[in-house]
C-alpha cells in the first residue's frame, strides 16, 4: 500500500515542498510587502466570491423562472439585475439573531466553518493556464476532504440553534454527505486511475488528447453520471435538499438563522455548487483543455481561438446550468429512498466502475495517451 | 414508464350490494428488477428535463404580466368580477326596475335599492342603487337573480381607497324609468319626464353630503369612469 501511495505522489512531478519553503519563494522578504500581498489577495478572493455569489443567485432566479412560465425579477434595474445586491444590502442590515438557549459560541462560528471549507477548495482549481492558486500533488484528496469539512458547520449550526428542526435538518444533512461522499469519491478515483496523478493541473493536462468523459471507455461517462448525482446531493441541491426540506423542516439547519450568518450559509451553498461544476469540469471534461477531435487541425485550430479560461468558464456554465435543471425539474427524495439511492445503487456502480477502469489501466486496454483513433 | 399500464385496467361486472355494478380491475404493480429500474429512472428523469426544458426555450409561454406597464392592454376572462355595473340600453336608460330580487338574494346584504313613485309613468322606479364593496364578496349572486338581467360583474380592480366609507358607491348615474316603461308612453309624457342625476356617493350612505377632511377617492367608482367617457 505504501508504496501505491508513493508511487502516485511521485507521479505528480515534483517532490512536494513544505509550506514553509512555498511561502518564502512566494512572498516577498519585507514584512511590510508581504503583509500588503496578503491584504491584497483576501481582498480579491472577497470580491470574487461575492461577485460569484450575486451572478450565481441572480441566474438561479432567472432560470428557475423561466423553467416555470415566469418573468423572475424584472423591477431592480434592467431586467432585475441589481436585485440580488438590494437583497445582499437587505441581509446585511437585518438584526442578527442569535437564539438565548443557543450554544452561542457554536451557533456564530458554523457560517465561517461553512463557508471556509468552500473557500478553500477554491484554493485548487486550475481556472486558466495562468490562474491557479495553488497545485497541490494530492489535489483531488485535498478537495474530498475539504468539501467534507463544509458539512461541519452545518452540522455545528444545527445543533448549536439549540431547535428540533435545525438539529434534524443537520444531521439529515450529516448522513446524507457521508453517505454521497463515497460514490462521489469512488467516481473522482476512476479519473485519478486514467490520469495517474491526483494533482489537478496535472489531470487537466493529462487531457489534452481527448477528456476523460469518452477517452475512458465508457466507464468515464459512467463515474461522470455517479460524480453529478452524488455532489448534487452533497451540496444539498434538490432532488436531495432535504436538510432543508422547508415543507417538513421550516428551514432545517438555517432556521435560527438570520442576516449576515444567513447569508454566509446561502453564499455558501451557491459556491459550493460553483466547486462543483469546476470539479467535474476539471476532472471529466478537460478543464481548460480546448475540445479538440484527433488529427482534425483545422477544426482544432479553430477551437484554440478561445482562451483556457474562456472554455473553463464554458464548461462550468454548462454544469451549474445542468443543476439548475434538475432543482426545478425533479422532486425530492424521501430520507429512506436517498439513503437506497446511495447504498443499493450507486454504491454498487461505483465500486463495479472503478474494477472496470482498474483493469483498463491495468492491462492497457485503452490506446491513449500515445495514439486517438478517429471514430 | 409506469409501473401500472393503464391499457391493461379491466371492467368487470360485479355483485356488490344486490346490484350489478361494473368494477374497474387494477393489475398488481409489478416490480422492476434491480438492473431494469436503472435506465428506466435514468429514462423518467430524461423525460421530465425534456418537459421542463420545453418550458425554458419558450419564452412565449410565459404567464406574468407587468401589471402598471401593461395597464392598456391588460386583458381579462369574461367571467371576471372585480366590480358590479348596472346594464343600460343604447337610450342609457338603466334596464333596472328595483325589484329587489338581488337585494334578497344577497347573503351579506351589501346592496341597498331604493325605488320612488315615477312622476310621469306612476309606476315604481329606481332612485339609488347602492352596492357596499366593502362588505361584498363577489359571490355573483345578485347577477343570478336579477330576472331583466340589469346587473353584470365588470372587471375594473383598481378599487383602493384610504377610507372604507369611500367602498359605498351609488352605482347609477340618474334615477327614471326603465326602458321598458319608456316604450309605453306617448311622446308627449316622454318629453316629461326628467332624469335625476346621481353622483356616485350621492345614496343614504354615511358619506351623503359629507366632506371628510384628508380623505378623497383615488378616482371616480368603476361604473361612474365608464359614464363620464
Amino acid at each position: 500500500m505504501h508504496e501505491i501511495a508513493l508511487r502516485i505522489l511521485l507521479a505528480a512531478g515534483a517532490p512536494p515542498k513544505t509550506i514553509a519553503e512555498r511561502a518564502a519563494d512566494a512572498l516577498p522578504s519585507d514584512p511590510l510587502l508581504a503583509a500588503a500581498l496578503i491584504g491584497g489577495a483576501m481582498i480579491g478572493v472577497l470580491t470574487f466570491l461575492t461577485l460569484l455569489g450575486l451572478v450565481l443567485i441572480y441566474a438561479e432566479r432567472k432560470i428557475s423562472a423561466h423553467f416555470q412560465c415566469r418573468l423572475g425579477p424584472m423591477r431592480v434595474g434592467p431586467h432585475g439585475i441589481l436585485q440580488t445586491v438590494a437583497d445582499t444590502v437587505k441581509l446585511l442590515c437585518k438584526e442578527d439573531i442569535v437564539p438565548t438557549r443557543g450554544d452561542q459560541p457554536m451557533h456564530l462560528l458554523a457560517p465561517f466553518l461553512s463557508l471556509g471549507a468552500t473557500v478553500l477548495v477554491l484554493l485548487v482549481i486550475p481556472y486558466s493556464p495562468l490562474l491557479h492558486v495553488a497545485d497541490m500533488n494530492i489535489g483531488v484528496l485535498y478537495v474530498t476532504a475539504i468539501s467534507g469539512f463544509g458539512v461541519m458547520g452545518i452540522l455545528l449550526g444545527g445543533w448549536s440553534s439549540n431547535n428540533k428542526w435545525a438539529l434534524l435538518g443537520a444531521m439529515r444533512s450529516g448522513a446524507q454527505i457521508i453517505s454521497y461522499e463515497i460514490s462521489a469519491t469512488l467516481a473522482l478515483l476512476v479519473v485519478v486511475l486514467f490520469a495517474g496523478t491526483m494533482s489537478l493541473r496535472g489531470i487537466v493536462e493529462s487531457q489534452e488528447a481527448g477528456w476523460w468523459i469518452w477517452r475512458a471507455h465508457g466507464v468515464g461517462i459512467v463515474s461522470f453520471i455517479v460524480y453529478l448525482i452524488a455532489s448534487t446531493a452533497e451540496i444539498n441541491r434538490t432532488p436531495f435538499d432535504i436538510p432543508e426540506g422547508e415543507s417538513e423542516l421550516t428551514a432545517g439547519f438555517h432556521a435560527e438563522y438570520s442576516g449576515l450568518r444567513f447569508s454566509f450559509f446561502f453564499l455558501a451553498e451557491f459556491i459550493n455548487m460553483f466547486v462543483v461544476a469546476a470539479l467535474a469540469s476539471t476532472l471529466f471534461l478537460g478543464g481548460w483543455m480546448p475540445f479538440h477531435i484527433g488529427r482534425l487541425a483545422g477544426f482544432n485550430q479553430v477551437m484554440d481561438l478561445l482562451p483556457g479560461g474562456g472554455w473553463f468558464f464554458l464548461k462550468v456554465s454548462s454544469i451549474i446550468f445542468l443543476l439548475m435543471w434538475f432543482r426545478w425539474t425533479f422532486p425530492r427524495l424521501r430520507v429512506d429512498q436517498l439513503m437506497r439511492l446511495e447504498w443499493k445503487i450507486l454504491l454498487p456502480i461505483g465500486f463495479v466502475n472503478l474494477l472496470v477502469a482498474s483493469f483498463v489501466v491495468l492491462y492497457n486496454f485503452y490506446p491513449f495517451p500515445t495514439e486517438i483513433t478517429l471514430p | 414508464m409506469s409501473n401500472v399500464d393503464f391499457a391493461d385496467i379491466r371492467v368487470s361486472q360485479q355483485p356488490i350490494a344486490g346490484q350489478t355494478v361494473p368494477v374497474a380491475v387494477v393489475p398488481r404493480i409489478r416490480k422492476q428488477n434491480y438492473f431494469a429500474q436503472i435506465p428506466s429512472a435514468l429514462q423518467t428523469l430524461w423525460s421530465g428535463m425534456k418537459l421542463t426544458i420545453g418550458y425554458f426555450l419558450r419564452p412565449s409561454r410565459i404567464v406574468t404580466r407587468q401589471y402598471p406597464e401593461n395597464r392598456a392592454t391588460l386583458k381579462f376572462p369574461e367571467r371576471y368580477r372585480a366590480s358590479l355595473r348596472l346594464e343600460k340600453d343604447e337610450n342609457g336608460l338603466y334596464f333596472c326596475n328595483g325589484c329587489r330580487s338581488c337585494a334578497r338574494a344577497c347573503p351579506n346584504a351589501s346592496l341597498i335599492v331604493k325605488t320612488r313613485k315615477g312622476l310621469v309613468t306612476g309606476k315604481n322606479e329606481l332612485d339609488a342603487y347602492v352596492w357596499r364593496m366593502d362588505s361584498c364578496t363577489f359571490c355573483n349572486a345578485c347577477v343570478m337573480a336579477c330576472p331583466t338581467g340589469a346587473l353584470r360583474m365588470g372587471p375594473e380592480f383598481e378599487s383602493a381607497v384610504y377610507d372604507r366609507r369611500l367602498l359605498i358607491y351609488t352605482l347609477n348615474r340618474h334615477a327614471g324609468p326603465t326602458p321598458d316603461q319608456m316604450a309605453k308612453l306617448d311622446e308627449e309624457a316622454r318629453k316629461q319626464v326628467v332624469l335625476e342625476k346621481r353622483g356616485p356617493y350621492d345614496g343614504p350612505v354615511p358619506l351623503a353630503g359629507v366632506a371628510y377632511p384628508n380623505i378623497r377617492p383615488i378616482g371616480p367608482p368603476p361604473s361612474a369612469q365608464e359614464d363620464n367617457a
